[in-house]
């Protein structure tokens, strides 16, 4: 009896007293009773006590548990704040949209993989140029590759909307950042989540979409070897990609590398553990692996998705977000701004 | 103040020490003193002012807020920077202007095809006065095998003073050639001989005190990055923790100072299922860190250049050649390389450099390398 008394309220005791300052009362006033018990030794007194101290104890359990525990959500309501907070974001490219089941959904991570060269950067300056100028949203652009060029962005705007105000317009809502190392990119990431963006008159929900170009870049200096750190730095900023989309109900596409296995074959890069991170992953090849072919043209397939069937893949030119393309893709882009 | 504490650049033993003393958060650590760190976290006075620092930075400090740009301010930078030509009127196209100042290119090729030439080039043409649609600043020569050699820079420099006289004779710029002689080009070019990596990330570590002190410096190269890389590494994981955490340095550096960074590859040859092919040097998951990628190679007996990957230009291909004046275009395909130039408009100084030099070298066919 008297241990089961003792191991029960060590339990409770080490449970409570961390999450609940209050408890420190009831544990200090059980303390009494338990030398009290000693001193006078009846028994009876030291069962109603203890009685007591166990109701007392269960319902502080429920309290905490009630407190910590998730809610139970109907299905229909869920459906319904999905319909409200959750927008489809075109990325301005109908062979993409077609993959991603007609753009980039709000509150997920996607993930556009590729060997160098494949058109990561590119389809990332498609998306934040087409998110700025046909759906007149704001895009936060954090770059560590170095690779955004604003005269780029500027040609894949001109090719949408004609009058230089209105492209004008179309980039001042890009915000740029450069970070180089993993810190800064967190450091970035969570300025972000607590509200340290540079916010438009509009308000901080015209925040559509975050893209990040690239992880790897800031995830390749850490990672490897017998390093726990890396890994623990990568998950840290993988939770803060997810918590800014959920949070903010804005869509984040991140570029990550590929490895080229011994037989040719590619595969993700980051590892299995990054493989969770993106909702959404598509993969962007060369057509022609030979180097000597220099049209643009590239496959993305569709690695992962909860909407579509895997291994989907289209043929898209990369020039097609402006007006150079190739003649016989034409049929396969129709954006109306492209047409002259 | 909501940022965790795990998430901060510090030692991984302090961070987890501070963690485990209940400091998860920022904002734990607000009005705490060194000395009351100390005591709660069971770490050395020394350690905990380094804490504090890190995670409050005196406001002045550089670099302790984020900087937001918006696209339009980019795009103004992008449009003061200006482009170091590399005499090659066709491959200038191909770049966009030439190299770019503030951006990383990674320049691959074979043994003998002209990388260290380019470099070169590149090293004297970062000098040339601004009234000549140069970039007028110093160059800084990281050579990792021993390929640099001084007199040929002197070939390079005379043939590029000879060229900038010759246009001033059209123009007439005489007060801007004073100060670019043999002797300035020479000696704004500062030479860093690294023998292995240790002593490359050593020196690259060291770079930003030396641009500090050097603010005019506008070109860096590293000739070559793969040399001290490719054969001292057992455990490749190592290996690429070190070139990707150097490149993401060098990358900063190139931003923040405006430096055009060049870096060499070598190539190496790939084998696959039925088929070998040649690639750039270091791995695959290297070519992504170079922004833009040039590749040199031989096609017969023609040189030629191609951009593999850019984010503003498009992939394209081009013949050069090297004479013993330093980079030219080709001859034969003077009425492309012609098209090419009135199609590119934005820099009427440049346009002229470059129809100059076709027309000097019409007398230098030959190849002297």
């Amino acid at each position: 009896m008297n241990y089961v008394f003792v191991s029960s309220h060590l339990f409770y005791c080490t449970i409570t007293f961390h999450f609940f300052p209050t408890y420190k009362i009831v544990y200090f006033s059980s303390h009494k009773h338990n030398s009290h018990m000693k001193k006078d030794s009846s028994f009876t007194d030291c069962i109603s006590s203890f009685r007591t101290l166990s109701l007392t104890l269960v319902a502080i359990n429920r309290v905490l548990l009630a407190q910590y525990a998730s809610f139970p959500i109907n299905g229909a309501d869920l459906y319904d704040e999905l319909l409200s907070s959750t927008a489809i974001l075109s990325t301005g490219n109908e062979s993409l949209d077609k993959l991603l089941d007609s753009g980039l959904y709000t509150g997920e991570v996607t993930e556009l993989i590729g060997s160098p060269g494949s058109g990561k950067t590119q389809v990332c300056l498609g998306v934040a140029a087409n998110v700025a100028c046909e759906l007149k949203r704001n895009v936060v652009y954090i770059d560590s590759t170095g690779g955004l060029s604003a005269s780029r962005l500027l040609e894949i705007v001109k090719s949408k909307v004609s009058t230089a105000e209105q492209q004008l317009d179309a980039l001042r809502r890009i915000y740029v950042t450069e970070v180089f190392d993993i810190f800064s990119m967190l450091k970035v990431l969570q300025t972000l989540r607590t509200g340290g963006f540079p916010e438009s008159p509009s308000g901080s929900s015209s925040l559509k979409a975050v893209i990040v170009d690239s992880v790897r870049a800031v995830l390749l200096p850490v990672i490897g070897g017998n390093q726990i750190e890396g890994l623990s730095l990568m998950m840290q900023l993988a939770g803060e990609l997810r918590m800014i989309s959920r949070d903010f109900c804005v869509a984040v596409l991140v570029t990550n590398h590929v490895i080229r296995e011994s037989n040719g074959a590619v595969k993700p890069g980051l590892g299995r553990s990054w493989s969770h991170v993106p909702r959404t992953r598509i993969l962007l090849q060369h057509v022609n692996s030979e180097m000597t072919t220099q049209n643009g043209l590239r496959r993305a397939t569709l690695l992962k998705s909860s909407r579509q069937p895997c291994q989907i893949s289209e043929e898209f030119c990369l020039g097609s977000w402006n007006h150079h393309k190739v003649v016989k893709e034409a049929k396969e882009d129709s954006i109306p701004e492209e047409a002259h | 103040m909501q940022r965790e504490v795990a998430s901060l650049a510090l030692a991984p033993t302090i961070k987890a020490k501070l963690i485990g003393a209940g400091f998860v958060r920022v904002g734990d650590l607000h009005e705490v003193s060194a000395a009351e760190l100390r005591i709660e976290a069971g770490i050395s006075l020394q350690e905990s002012t380094e804490v504090l620092q890190t995670v409050f930075p005196r406001s002045h400090e550089k670099g302790s807020e984020t900087r937001w740009m918006k696209a339009t301010e980019i795009l103004e930078q992008e449009k003061s920077c200006r482009s170091i030509s590399t005499f090659c009127a066709a491959l200038d196209t191909v770049l966009g202007g030439g190299i770019m100042t503030g951006k990383m290119i990674e320049i691959c090729g074979t043994p003998g095809v002209g990388k260290t030439q380019l470099c070169i080039q590149l090293a004297v043409n970062t000098q040339i006065p601004a009234s000549f649609g140069g970039v007028e600043g110093h160059s800084v020569y990281i050579d990792t095998e021993g390929s640099f050699l001084v007199d040929r820079v002197v070939d390079v420099a005379e043939a590029a003073l000879q060229h900038c006289k010759q246009q001033h004779g059209k123009t007439g710029q005489l007060g801007a050639l004073e100060n670019f002689t043999l002797e300035t080009i020479l000696s704004n070019i500062f030479f860093f001989r690294c023998h292995d990596y240790v002593e490359l990330l050593a020196q690259v570590h060291l770079l930003p005190d030396f641009l500090f002190k050097h603010p005019k410096v506008r070109f860096l190269v590293v000739d070559s990055i793969a040399y001290p890389f490719r054969h001292e590494f057992e455990d490749l994981s190592v290996r690429t923790r070190l070139l990707h955490g150097l490149a993401q340095k060098l990358l900063q550096l190139a931003s923040q100072h405006n430096i055009a960074i060049v870096l060499t590859n070598h190539m190496t040859i790939r084998l696959e299922q039925n088929n070998s092919a040649l690639v750039p040097a270091l791995g695959e998951s290297w070519g992504h860190v170079s922004p833009q990628r040039l590749v040199l190679y031989w096609q017969g007996k023609q040189r030629f250049a191609s951009l593999t990957k850019s984010s503003r230009q498009k992939e394209q291909m081009v013949p050069f050649q090297i004479t013993s004046h330093g980079f030219h275009d080709v001859q034969l395909f003077q009425s492309q390389v012609t098209a090419s130039i009135s199609s590119a408009t934005s820099n009427t100084t440049t346009v002229n450099a470059r129809k100059r030099c076709r027309v000097e070298d019409d007398d230098e066919h030959e190849d002297c390398l």
